[in-house]
């Protein structure tokens, strides 16, 4: 037996394990449950230590001698007090310097997500799919304005938006059909293939 | 209890053995079929293309995935390496999250086998793992060498062959991130309005709805949906980017005026829908060259050496000649040589399994697709039967 | 002291970063963001990602001393942390070590088979729950049908117009959907943000004074 196909073959029992679920809750499956979650973790944490601790904090202060870093490092390590009843506010100071960087997004998240979203929608209403367009986003965006109450002829418009939601949920759903068989055929396609294919 | 009461109850294990069934079968059983290609995959093919043979072009590969969305990004990642290394368009990949680095460098050693002549620092460079990607997309806009400093294998970026004539998002100019949650965000919000880098997206069938108004605004170049869209690709790559002319000699790699020759043809519309295109998309084993006897002739002209071993393996079929691929023995292959056995077997238009991955799955997702459809329907008239009976009580 | 201070500085660097955004000058894109803040933040990352490993194995800890349901799997846990923790930290990350071995053929097919059981509940609730009981719910249903079927090659044997019909509905309706619900998003989360940076909202900050 190869290595290849001995590596394939446990691959194969922790998948058949997690599928054995289907049937019912079994020791198999909560013994893969928690060794999955044990070994993303380890590997986090080695990944942590290898790739930022090491690199950007031990080696400039111990080869490099840049000692500012060392405040960082205890700026980091007020994080741990989030355990602690008394000095739980403590954890409060790393997390604001995390925080600052939201600034950022204030300018830039208007530009992507905001204005440039308007910009098409404003564009010339040369096609019907432009005014098409034109009219659901208008509708959706007025489905969602509660400042008014929606009857008459205004909640008649807005109900159209109602519609249009309709069909993009109904669009999201049929995809999302996709994408979750899909998942289930990578998975088959390694047992049938990569497993069973090396056993022929 | 009636019968409609009955099945409106069935046990979900019966429903699963199904679902399992339907996905199985088609999978043992391959058959050929076709993926109609969709403008947001063809957008970005052929901003890819554009790329094709340019010192001073680059692509960003981003993974931003870990294994559990694996089945539906990575034929994508799979497929567009392909396209590069078929089309020499430089190629980058990073990742941002300690759980895709694997991942990565899985695509980058899975397409290299097939490519003895690409190289790792010459025609495509692994970032690795990057923590802080903010400070690496802002970074880069600016200069990336110094900004990404090191690649996954540890080499001084500055020194290697690649970066010559990639400095900034000028010439490094397209991105494509594969991710099941992020999709180019980060890369549309911070990186376009600054630098003006061309952004685009391989994304889980899932969230691919939520992202065509960026597809219209411009702000993605193309998207790539789910299996399907690694599906699409994997078929624009065999039909453009690995297709070779059985008469052209691809050993000339530069023209009379020295300009390079690049292997497989550009991307056309009308050749996609030509019948002839159908050809070259089976996803089942194919063993025989078929040639009309002009294309024969013009391809037996590159080996006159082998063209008596050619001769006799022929074969006519109506108007075509055949040349049967399992005929040739391990003594006449070492007898015509690597590179016409390469050539002939080419000319087969088989593709081997990895390239094909997403297309053999979308045959199962077929199956899969009608038996969801047909399992709404049942459940819907089950539903229904059952509600004008307990009216009629 | 215990929220003032916090406060000040995300509301003061808040501002900086805002600045940052529009401004090319090199004391805010150098001195500031290269030479400042990315090495602190670097170098305070890693404590962070302790924090969520003591808490994790705080949790599972005292699972087993209160000999909580499913207990006995908590030894799982640990077992699944030390080794590939010991494996990295001693035989390193390269390729072939114990840690990729571990991570490539125990966690990768894990993970992904835990989000393929979807596909066995989208199918169980696709004949049990989805039903057609109001005319959105038809329409929204017919939609993903079309879809679903646009979308694979044997729906394309059905209908050529298939293909076209499905992307003029990705292409307009959910445009237009996906455009309205998405400025209501980005007005909201640039409110959050504005309200965060404005000090306005501080629940990230937790309770107590």
């Amino acid at each position: 037996m190869s290595f290849e196909l001995m590596s394939n073959l446990v691959g194969a029992f922790f998948t058949l394990c997690i599928f054995s679920f289907l049937y019912k809750d079994n020791p198999f499956y909560q013994m893969s449950e928690q060794l999955l979650v044990g070994i993303s973790l380890g590997y986090g944490l080695v990944f942590t230590y290898e790739r930022i601790f090491v690199p950007f904090l031990w080696q400039p202060i111990v080869l490099k001698h840049n000692f500012i870093l060392i405040f960082p490092a205890i700026l980091g390590t007020l994080y741990l007090f989030r355990f602690s009843r008394k000095l739980g506010w403590l954890s409060r100071y790393p997390i604001a310097f995390s925080m600052m960087s939201i600034g950022m997004g204030v300018p830039l998240g208007i530009h992507a997500s905001i204005l440039v979203q308007m910009r098409q929608g404003m564009v010339p209403l040369e096609t019907v799919n432009l005014f098409l367009i034109f009219l659901g986003t208008i509708a959706v965006l007025l489905y969602f304005f509660f400042s008014k109450a929606h009857s008459g002829s205004y909640g008649k418009f807005v109900n159209v938006g109602k519609w249009y939601m309709m069909i993009g949920f109904g669009a999201s759903f049929g995809l999302t059909v996709m994408a979750r068989i899909s998942l289930l055929i990578g998975r088959i396609q390694f047992l049938v293939n990569d497993v069973f294919g090396l056993l022929k | 209890m009636n019968f409609f009461e009955r099945i409106q109850k069935l046990d979900r294990r019966y429903i699963y053995i199904v679902v399992a069934l339907a996905i199985v079968i088609p999978l043992m059983i391959p058959y050929n079929s076709d993926n109609v290609t969709s403008p947001p995959t063809e957008n970005l093919y052929q901003m890819i293309d554009s790329f094709a043979g340019r010192p001073d072009r680059a692509i960003l590969l981003s993974f931003i995935h870990d294994a559990s969305t694996m089945p539906e990004l990575y034929p994508m990642e799979v497929a567009i390496l392909r396209h590069c290394f078929e089309r020499n368009v430089k190629v980058f990949a990073l990742t941002w999250s300690p759980t895709a680095a694997p991942i990565i460098d899985f695509a980058l050693n899975n397409v290299k086998e097939e490519y003895p002549d690409i190289k790792s620092g010459v025609d495509y460079c692994n970032f690795g793992y990057k923590p802080q990607a903010l400070a690496m997309i802002l970074g880069m806009g600016d200069n990336i060498a110094t900004t990404i400093s090191t690649d996954a294998e540890g080499r001084k970026l500055e020194s290697l062959p690649i970066m010559n004539g990639i400095t900034n998002y000028n010439e490094m100019n397209l991105v494509i991130e594969f991710s099941g949650s992020s999709a180019g965000g980060a890369w549309f919000v911070y990186a376009r309005p600054k630098f003006g880098l061309n952004v685009a997206v391989g994304v889980t069938a899932v969230m691919a709805a939520d992202m065509y108004p960026y597809l219209q605004s411009g702000q993605l170049i193309g998207m790539l949906t789910g299996l399907k869209g690694a599906a699409e690709y994997e078929k624009l790559v065999d039909v453009f980017a690995a297709y070779r002319e059985p008469t052209r000699d691809y050993s000339i790699k530069k023209d009379a005026n020295g300009y390079k020759l690049l292997p497989g043809r550009p991307f056309g519309k009308e050749i996609l829908n030509d019948a002839s295109t159908q050809k070259l998309i089976k996803i089942t084993t194919q063993t025989k060259a078929v040639f009309t006897p002009q294309e024969y002739a013009g391809f037996v002209k590159k080996y006159p050496q082998q063209t008596a071993i050619f001769d006799n393996l022929k074969t006519q079929e109506g108007d075509n000649v055949v040349v049967d691929v399992t005929k040739i023995t391990p003594a006449l292959r070492d007898q015509m040589g690597e590179i016409a056995f390469a050539d002939i077997n080419r000319m087969t238009r088989n593709t081997i399994y990895k390239f094909k991955v997403a297309r053999v799955g979308m045959n199962a997702q077929s199956v899969a697709h009608i038996m969801i459809i047909l399992f709404i329907i049942l459940g819907n008239i089950g539903y229904f039967i059952q509600k004008a009976k307990a009216a009629k009580v | 002291m215990k929220k003032t201070i916090p406060l000040f500085v995300v509301i003061f660097g808040g501002l900086i970063f805002v600045a940052y955004a529009f401004s090319p000058h090199k004391f805010l894109q150098d001195d500031f963001y290269n030479k400042f803040y990315v090495p602190w933040s670097y170098a305070a990352a890693p404590f962070a990602a302790l924090l969520g490993i003591i808490s994790l194995s705080m949790m599972h800890t005292s699972k087993i001393k209160r000999r909580a349901p499913k207990w006995q799997f908590s030894y799982f846990f640990f077992a699944g942390f030390i080794v590939t923790a010991l494996a990295g930290l001693i035989g390193g990350m390269q390729k072939g070590g114990l840690l990729m071995w571990m991570f490539e053929n125990m966690q990768m097919p894990m993970s992904a088979t835990m989000f393929s059981l979807l596909a066995f509940y989208m199918a169980s609730a696709a004949y049990k729950a989805f039903r057609a009981r109001s005319m959105e719910a038809t329409v929204l249903l017919v939609a993903a049908i079309v879809v679903m079927l646009a979308q694979v090659p044997l729906g394309v044997k059905i209908s050529k117009h298939l293909p076209s019909i499905s992307q003029w509905i990705l292409d307009v309706p959910n445009l237009a959907s996906k455009r309205g619900i998405g400025l209501g998003v980005g007005l909201g989360s640039v409110a959050t943000s504005l309200k965060i940076l404005l000090g306005i909202e501080r629940s990230y900050l937790g309770g107590g004074d």
